[in-house]
């Protein structure tokens, strides 16, 4: 094989950078061959997509060279080559989107290369059928859901027939069953030969590739095959990385003296290889958990709502959703994009009233448009999808002080100290800095912290975790059981299971525009058919746990959720 | 009842009805241009015979689309009140050469017949002309008028006339639009669920203006960012690199085509010089 892609020495600053500011790159050497995978990972914000917006020449080096296929990257004479050769997926899909229409953006980059329209249509036609969007070819792109704008995204690039397709973070937006549709694509693709170079937060993706390239404050930290890689985990721990949950678990159970092999990195070996148990005797009954007071603080009954209502655009979003939520408890909403998870946020707080049924919430009645909206906002805060693409100030102290403002407290400056500190801000260090100059987990703190700093008792998150790095994450699922533990209730809609298997007690899920179940989360997880029914997948801890009975080991009134909390029940466990 | 969030559904673009009616199946040229003929017609057309006339084309374009009235009547509604302003202002400031006959006098102000009549076909006019926007945006896609102008300027290629940076621009504004509306929507949102007031209600324009300021300059700022971001994309999918770009759309004038413009034509000189006709 031949080196397709050779990165020598690679810096790069902005122009606009002032001196004191760091390189973002600060030399890069890297090859990559002729139809290989590459995936790389990185803390946000240490450089990774400014690296692939070399291959493609969007940015110039500020030292050092990038060649592909002998073409240097640098020159401007030779990016028509370059862009027929390299296509290039966005983080967020309905960016690259130009036209009007599904089919006309497929046929957008036809059009650049100058290709007779019978030829358009041909290659156009061929990607709607491979996309599955042959009958959304007319829509307009805003209305497609994630799954199809992203793969309309692809099919947009794929129609040029690259040789090298970049992709930055394709799946953080795209739920279980849509991504893994997503992935078995890119295998296949890779599978007939494309050169693949892959941005991820998702560590077990990185397992799909031939190489993992790891990124840290804009330099190569490591380089290998991801078996190796991820048997680096000191490494990858000390740069706020992460390892496959499986690793991790296969790990855990090594130190509890179990016999589970090295190199385990997928769920499926690992469970292959969880023990039986021995014993036979019954094991001391634990002693049931206190139920709390369950209390409704939120009422949700029959809600229907039609988006765009009266226009040849209606959507319905909601059909006859039913919702109780416990105070002082954090209480999961799952179910997989387009569900009505957002849709039925947006009216605990107000922002929408109901077409038909009834909101109440802490005694207020959401439905009557004479509660005025402000009151409804006094008591809920809702943190909306990618809060950081909705600021709307200039300086990261006048946009947490907005809510503050509106109400017109008079203590904002002690307020806003405090909410920052909450999320982890120094206050002196960033309320004077300018909103554009954050990193990408910066800007979502100050998200949470604008939304905290009104400190209501109920509190609504959609998928807060979404694109977050795993150290990042971590810091915001141990926020949330501390903002519980301060008597607030929290209600988080979200794709992950994982994350809502850790912290919630109640739990929902939702399938168009319905919720289908409300049951505590340590019962609704074992439901297999109700979660495939959502078009979700059961998390890890839980296949273990699963499995672990089935192996005959006594965790039926375990509620361990949490790998610390399974661990621990397995060691009082007489082994 | 729908959310104040919604701009999208206030968004008059992007409103269009695939149909497969004898008119949606005519070239898009032919549409848009029939379409401007009437419209510039209406705008001059002297007295009421022409309006009636405009009424019986715009008539026959929703007949023939299949195009529903609820729509239309929804944006009639919208815009009566500026409608009635504007006409209100014509009888007060209406002035003729000619001796009027006064019907009434109030506080010193006379109306006169004629007053009365100029600001009846006012009001005839706007929900006419209301009335053929809708057909026009619920009939011709957006990616039609694009292609429709493409087609109609390419000619002018030759003369050094930039046909297709022309046509991009008018691409991105139609793409555009309903991301600039959604791009509110979420702003909007934001404010509101952090204590802004979106809810007032009552007349109060002094509070709606100041409302709107907080939202226009992030909308601009958003804008912006989404443009550069698009910008990079186009690029990387190799618009810059272009020195000469096809089109995805083939376009053929039929007979049906020409009939539909020869009875724009006519119906648009009809209407014009309907003064004279009459």
């Amino acid at each position: 094989m031949t080196n397709l892609i050779s990165i020598h020495n690679l810096h790069y600053r902005p122009n606009s950078f002032p001196p004191d500011k760091p390189d973002i790159l600060k030399g890069i050497d890297l090859e990559i061959e002729k139809g290989s995978f590459t995936a790389i990972i990185g803390r946000n914000g240490s450089g990774k997509t400014t690296l692939i917006k070399h291959i493609n020449g969007l940015l110039s080096p500020s030292k050092g060279k990038v060649n592909v296929a002998g073409l240097d990257t640098s020159e401007i004479k030779n990016h028509p080559e370059l862009r027929k050769m390299v296509g290039m997926v966005f983080q967020n899909p309905a960016d690259q989107i130009v036209a009007s229409t599904v089919e006309e953006d497929i046929a957008f980059g036809l059009e650049n290369l100058n290709l007779p329209p019978e030829e358009i249509h041909e290659r156009v036609n061929k990607q709607l059928a491979e996309a599955e969007l042959l009958r959304e070819a007319k829509r307009p792109p805003h209305l497609l859901s994630g799954g199809q704008i992203q793969r309309l995204a692809l099919a947009g690039v794929l129609a040029r027939r690259p040789e090298i397709i970049l992709f930055d973070e394709p799946t953080s937006m795209l739920d279980p069953i849509t991504r893994r549709a997503f992935l078995d694509r890119l295998s296949n693709l890779h599978n007939h030969g494309m050169t693949i170079i892959y941005i991820t937060q998702h560590m077990e993706e990185a397992f799909l590739a031939e190489k993992v390239v790891v990124i840290n404050d804009g330099k190569i930290k490591l380089v290998g095959k991801p078996e190796e890689i991820f048997q680096k985990e000191r490494i990858l721990y000390e740069i706020g990385l992460d390892i496959p949950e499986s690793a991790k678990f296969a790990q855990l159970f090594r130190e509890l003296g179990w016999d589970i092999p090295e190199n385990i990195f997928t769920p499926n070996t690992l469970l292959e290889t969880l023990p039986t148990y021995q014993k036979t005797k019954a094991p001391k009954k634990t002693s049931p958990s206190q139920e709390s007071s369950r209390q409704p603080i939120i009422k949700v009954e029959n809600v229907h709502y039609t988006y765009l209502a009266g226009t040849p655009l209606a959507k319905n979003a909601l059909t006859g959703a039913d919702l109780t939520v416990n105070r002082g408890v954090i209480h999961g909403l799952a179910g997989t994009n387009g569900s009505g998870k957002s849709t039925l946020l947006q009216h605990l707080n107000g922002i929408y009233r109901p077409n038909e049924g009834s909101v109440i919430v802490e005694n207020l009645d959401v439905g009557d448009l004479k509660t005025p909206l402000i009151e409804i906002v006094k008591k809920v805060g809702l943190v909306f999808q990618n809060p950081e693409t909705q600021f709307f100030e200039v300086f990261v102290g006048d946009e947490i002080a907005f809510g503050p403002k509106q109400f017109g407290f008079d203590d904002i400056r002690v307020r806003v100290k405090k909410a920052m500190a909450l999320v982890g801000l120094d206050f002196e260090a960033f309320k004077d800095r300018r909103l554009e100059t954050l990193s990408g987990g910066e800007k979502r703190k100050v998200a949470l912290a604008s939304t905290l700093i009104l400190d209501q008792d109920i509190l609504l998150f959609d998928e807060p975790t979404a694109g977050m790095d795993p150290q990042s994450r971590d810091e915001l699922l141990s926020l949330f059981t501390q903002l519980q533990e301060e008597g607030k209730t929290i209600l988080i809609a979200s794709h992950r299971l994982d994350e809502i298997a850790q912290i919630t007690v109640d739990l929902s899920f939702m399938k168009s525009g319905q919720v289908l179940d409300t049951s505590p989360t340590r019962k609704l997880l074992f439901d297999n058919k109700l979660l495939l029914g959502a078009g979700l997948c059961p998390p890890l801890i839980v296949r273990i746990v699963e499995k672990l009975i089935e192996n005959g080991w006594p965790l039926c009134d375990c509620q361990c959720f949490t790998p610390d909390k399974l661990i621990s029940f397995l060691k009082d466990l007489p082994q | 009842m729908s959310s104040r969030f919604e701009f999208l559904g206030n968004a008059t673009l992007g409103q269009y009805i695939p149909r497969e009616s004898w008119f949606h199946k005519r070239d898009p040229r032919a549409r848009l241009i029939s379409f401007l003929l009437i419209f510039i017609s209406i705008i001059f057309s002297p007295g009421w015979w022409g309006l009636f006339l405009g009424l019986i084309f715009v008539g026959f374009i929703y007949l023939l689309a299949s195009l529903p009235l609820q729509n239309t009547w929804l944006g009639i509604k919208r815009a009566l009140p500026f409608i009635l302003i504007l006409a209100f202002l014509q009888i007060l400031f209406h002035q003729t050469g000619e001796i009027d006959e006064v019907l009434w006098k109030i506080i010193g102000i006379e109306i006169t017949r004629s007053s009365l009549t100029s600001a009846g076909l006012l009001i005839a006019r706007f929900i006419i002309l209301i009335a053929l926007l809708n057909g026009f945006v619920m009939s011709l896609s957006a990616s039609q008028v694009t292609t429709a102008i493409y087609h109609i300027l390419k000619p002018f290629e030759g003369l050094g006339f930039p046909v297709n940076d022309l046509t991009m621009v008018v691409q991105i504004t139609m793409r555009y639009i309903p991301l600039v509306a959604q791009l509110a929507e979420k702003t909007t949102k934001a404010q509101a669920a952090r204590g802004a007031d979106w809810e007032q209600r009552g007349f109060n324009p002094i509070k709606q203006a100041k409302r709107v300021i907080p939202l226009i300059v992030p909308l601009i700022v958003n804008s912006l960012k989404a443009a550069e971001t698009m910008a990079l994309a186009m690029e990387s999918r190799g618009f810059n690199a272009a020195h000469k770009r096809s089109s995805f759309h083939i376009l053929r004038l039929t007979w049906n085509d020409f009939v539909l413009l020869l009875i724009s034509i006519l119906f648009s000189l009809i209407i014009l010089f309907s003064g004279r006709v009459f």
